[in-house]
């Protein structure tokens, strides 16, 4: 368990009220309640931000991975189908 | 310049193919600050056209050259995001585009002594309409390169609202605007 740390917040009423109301419910103090919900809060967006690294590492290697192809197989890839022209 | 942070948007497959070949570092770094908020939207008529001309390619590969496009194949899955399916709203209005308007509105692609096959132009066409349909009831803008296709498709929704009911202006944007080019 990491160490704790007094602080003052001022939260929006709403929140604040549904907090208390969870609090509660649960039997536990307000302040497990609101450090639940910060950590969380921190997990989801460390995790979007390791996912939209992902997102361009894979989009980078794709680029890199069609950076070779001729323009003729450009063509092929992107469904358009030629055939000799009839002069 | 179209801001990243106000996607997501669906990248049709005209789009999706200029921006992986694109080497300018505007795209580039328009392109990242995108993922890193957005997932890749493309709709599954884009899966379809570019794993269906991933297939062609390997049909035609000598057999020493597939596992070097089958790499290729397996890392465009690895970038796709987030994947729209033809809904029952997007078949309808892919439908009622189909019956307003049967023909592309453009020639098939000529290229030196070469041209596109006819009912090839018309499967593209069609794809397009599916494409646009998928944009319009996700409403999400569409991000395309082929402003002949799409701008055409726009004016018949904007033109025959009645068959088109609470839906759209199909919002269009051109990938050539993506950094204010």
């Amino acid at each position: 368990m990491s160490p704790k740390r007094r602080t003052t917040l001022t939260l929006p009423v709403e929140a604040l009220s549904e907090a208390e109301r969870i609090a509660r419910a649960r039997k536990v103090n307000l302040s497990v309640v609101i450090a639940e919900v910060i950590e969380e809060g921190l997990r989801a967006r460390s995790a979007a931000k390791a996912e939209g690294e992902r997102r361009v590492q894979a989009f980078e290697a794709y680029c890199r991975a069609v950076s070779d192809l001729t323009e003729d197989e450009m063509l092929l890839l992107n469904g358009i189908i030629m055939e000799p022209a009839d002069e | 310049m179209v801001e990243p942070a106000f996607g997501p948007y669906l990248f049709d497959t005209s789009a999706f193919s200029w921006l992986e070949r694109s080497t300018d570092p505007a795209v580039r770094h328009w392109l990242a600050t995108y993922l890193r908020r957005h997932p890749m939207h493309v709709s599954a008529i884009t899966v379809m056209e570019r794993i269906r001309g991933y297939a062609l390619l390997l049909q035609r590969a000598a057999p020493g050259q597939r596992a070097h496009f089958a790499l290729k194949r397996q890392a465009y899955l690895n970038s796709l995001g987030k994947v729209w399916p033809v809904d029952a709203t997007a078949a309808v209005v892919a439908a009622e585009l189909s019956a307003l308007l049967p023909q592309p509105p453009s020639p098939p692609k000529r290229a030196h002594r070469m041209v596109e096959v006819r009912q090839e132009r018309l499967f593209r066409w069609r794809c397009d309409i599916l494409i646009a349909a998928t944009a319009l009831a996700a409403e999400i803008p569409l991000i395309h390169h082929n402003p002949q296709d799409f701008e055409t498709i726009r004016m018949a929704i904007e033109t025959s609202p009645g068959r088109f009911p609470s839906l759209g202006p199909l919002n269009l944007v051109s990938v050539l605007r993506l950094t204010g080019m």
